[in-house]
């Protein structure tokens, strides 16, 4: 990890027919950095696509550079662009295997269109069959394996010219969850071993929560939110991060608690404790009960790890002098802690989530 | 001289089909200028009935084989109108070819060489062999129709001999022919369809 692998430098691209024009991508700066997995999350026709498309060339922004190593992807063409191209794998959610081929002859593919001689070709397959797991499906045609197979196939194939690069493009949409699981455990692997940067696009935050080390959230063409993946959990800015996080930790207070805090307001201090990585490992409670001589109640604590970070969050109860209850907030804050008052407490000291 | 047709329909056909995706809208190659320049000619192609193919184009015919009637006068424009014909089906199988088959072959950085021959023509090769057939079998019921201006074959046959002098065996017998044979060859085109398609 460190320098920087790809590069967009105020890239817009924008669709235009008949009719209509779309803006699919709008002044996209972004840097990802070699060896590192790399999400990009959005909703349906957010850019997702475009946005990865256009590392490849697949698709031609009206403006602005993209940097592959050191080369400007947006104006080569002709042998230049294949050779580059060669040089990016990239797989996709609906796998794209020749069904005409064989899953040796799928993975063979991309040598033979790099020129590479046949016993080279040979012992490359078997390589990288061995690699996906698939040595014992060499003769199968496509249609005679299940998803997580051919999305195998497709990894193979898209390793196969010893890529820097490789794109993502919704790979595991349209498996099920526990294939997803271990093609993105494939994918985290060769990451690892072959120090492969990895670039996915997704509208699964399980995806990023799973493998990637960074993260930039897409809206209507625009990155609105990039950095860390441990960051954007512990502390997402914008609304639509919000609500991916809670769809990925299953964060909903339980509607009980729900209709406790509310046919409550006012007694006691409510408040939410988000909390992730080193504060996780702090004793947190009993520094409230001791150091701010507080009682503290728990009503409710979620724990979960994204990869070896551990987050989670924790609903309390907190009774004492408001003087400590503020400055044991205060203090909650500085351990790197997010709060939200979910009734008393004045909250105009305190940021806010909803 | 259906086989020669046939053979001749498919070799040119063939790259004018795939001439004719490829500078498609949106494909790998777009050209519209060529594209719609080859559409034109291939529409115009279609739409002659052979019957009057096959005289407009005598001059054409004596020119490439020095004579417009028999067997060899009927090659010409048999073949003539094949080719369009062909080129057509192949343009409609070629353009069911998955786009994302396509652009996985881009991706890897193909040539649009590589992508014809090693992307398009072998992933709709099934359709192809059922297009071979189906302009078989046209070809065979052109002939039929070449066979009334002197082509030779059945259709000379049951002209002559079913129509002209009224035999009614003979007419029976081409007909049960000519039905044998089209079944033939649509039974062997769709047996081999089957066995190249791996979908
Ligand atoms: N080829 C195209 N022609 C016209 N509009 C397109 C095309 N591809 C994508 N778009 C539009 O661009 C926007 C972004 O699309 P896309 O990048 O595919 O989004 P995502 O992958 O996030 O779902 C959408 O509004 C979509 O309708
Ligand atoms: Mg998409």
């Amino acid at each position: 990890m460190g320098t920087a692998i790809v590069k967009f430098h105020n890239v817009t691209k924008t669709y235009r027919s008949k009719d209509q024009t779309v803006t699919a991508l709008r002044n996209i700066n972004l840097e990802i950095k070699r060896g590192e997995i790399f999400g990009i999350i959005g909703l349906s026709g957010a850019g997702k696509s475009t946005l990865l498309r256009s590392i490849n060339r697949l698709e031609i922004p009206q403006s602005g550079s993209i940097i592959v190593g050191d080369t400007e992807m947006t104006t080569l063409t002709g042998k230049n662009l294949r050779l580059a191209r060669r040089k990016i794998g990239m797989i996709f959610q609906h796998f794209n295997l020749l069904s005409s081929r064989t899953v040796y002859g799928n993975i063979a593919f991309p040598l033979e269109v790099a020129g590479t001689p046949p016993a080279e070709i040979k012992k490359r397959v078997l390589e990288l069959a061995e690699l996906v797991g698939l040595s014992d499906k060499l003769n199968n045609y496509p249609a005679q394996l299940s998803g997580g197979q051919k999305q195998r196939v497709g990894i193979a194939r898209a390793l196969a010219n010893h890529p820097e690069i490789l794109l993502c493009d919704e790979a595991t949409s349209a498996l099920d969850p526990q294939t997803t699981h271990s093609i993105l455990q494939l994918l985290r692997d060769v990451n690892r071993r072959l120090g492969l940067t990895i670039i996915l696009i997704t509208h699964e935050i399980q995806v990023i929560k799973e493998i990637c080390d960074s993260v930039a959230v897409i809206k209507n063409g625009q990155i609105i939110e990039c950095g860390p993946v441990v960051q954007l959990f512990a502390n997402p800015r914008t609304e639509i991060a919000r609500e991916f996080i809670r769809t990925a930790t299953h964060d909903k207070i339980p509607e009980n608690l729900q209709t406790l805090i509310h046919s409550n307001p006012g007694e006691g201090n409510l408040v939410r404790i988000f909390f992730q990585g080193e504060a996780a490992k702090e004793p947190v409670i009993t520094s409230l009960i001791r150091r701010f001589n507080l009682d503290v109640n728990i009503l409710y604590a979620k724990l979960d790890f994204i990869q070896d970070t551990p987050f989670g969050s924790l609903i309390v109860d907190l009774n004492g002098t408001d003087d400590n209850v503020q400055t044991a907030m205060a203090y909650l804050q500085e351990l790197g802690c997010r709060i939200e008052v979910l009734n008393g407490v004045e909250s105009t000291t305190l940021q806010s989530a909803d | 001289m259906v086989g020669v047709s046939l053979v001749i329909a498919t070799l040119l056909g063939l790259p004018l089909g795939v001439l004719l995706v490829i500078t498609g809208p949106g494909h790998i190659k777009p050209h519209p200028a060529i594209h719609s320049t080859l559409s034109i000619i291939v529409n115009i192609g279609r739409s002659l009935p052979f019957i009057i193919l096959l005289v407009a184009i005598v001059p054409f015919t004596r020119l490439v084989v020095g004579t417009s009637i028999g067997t060899l006068g009927a090659i010409v424009p048999l073949t003539v109108s094949a080719i369009p014909f062909f080129a057509r089906l192949v343009e409609t199988t070629l353009l069911e070819v998955d786009s994302g088959i396509i652009e996985a072959a881009q991706a890897i950085g193909a040539t649009t060489w590589q992508i014809i021959g090693k992307v398009l023509i072998p992933e709709a090769k099934s359709g192809l062999v059922l297009g071979i057939t189906n302009c078989a079998v046209s070809l065979i019921s052109y002939s039929a129709m070449a066979g009334a201006v002197g082509g030779g074959g059945l259709g000379d046959l049951a002209i002559r001999y079913g129509y002209q002098r009224f035999q009614p065996d003979v007419m029976l017998a081409t007909v049960i022919v000519l039905v044998i044979l089209v079944q033939g060859i649509q039974s062997l085109g769709d047996w081999m369809a089957r066995k190249l398609n791996h979908k």
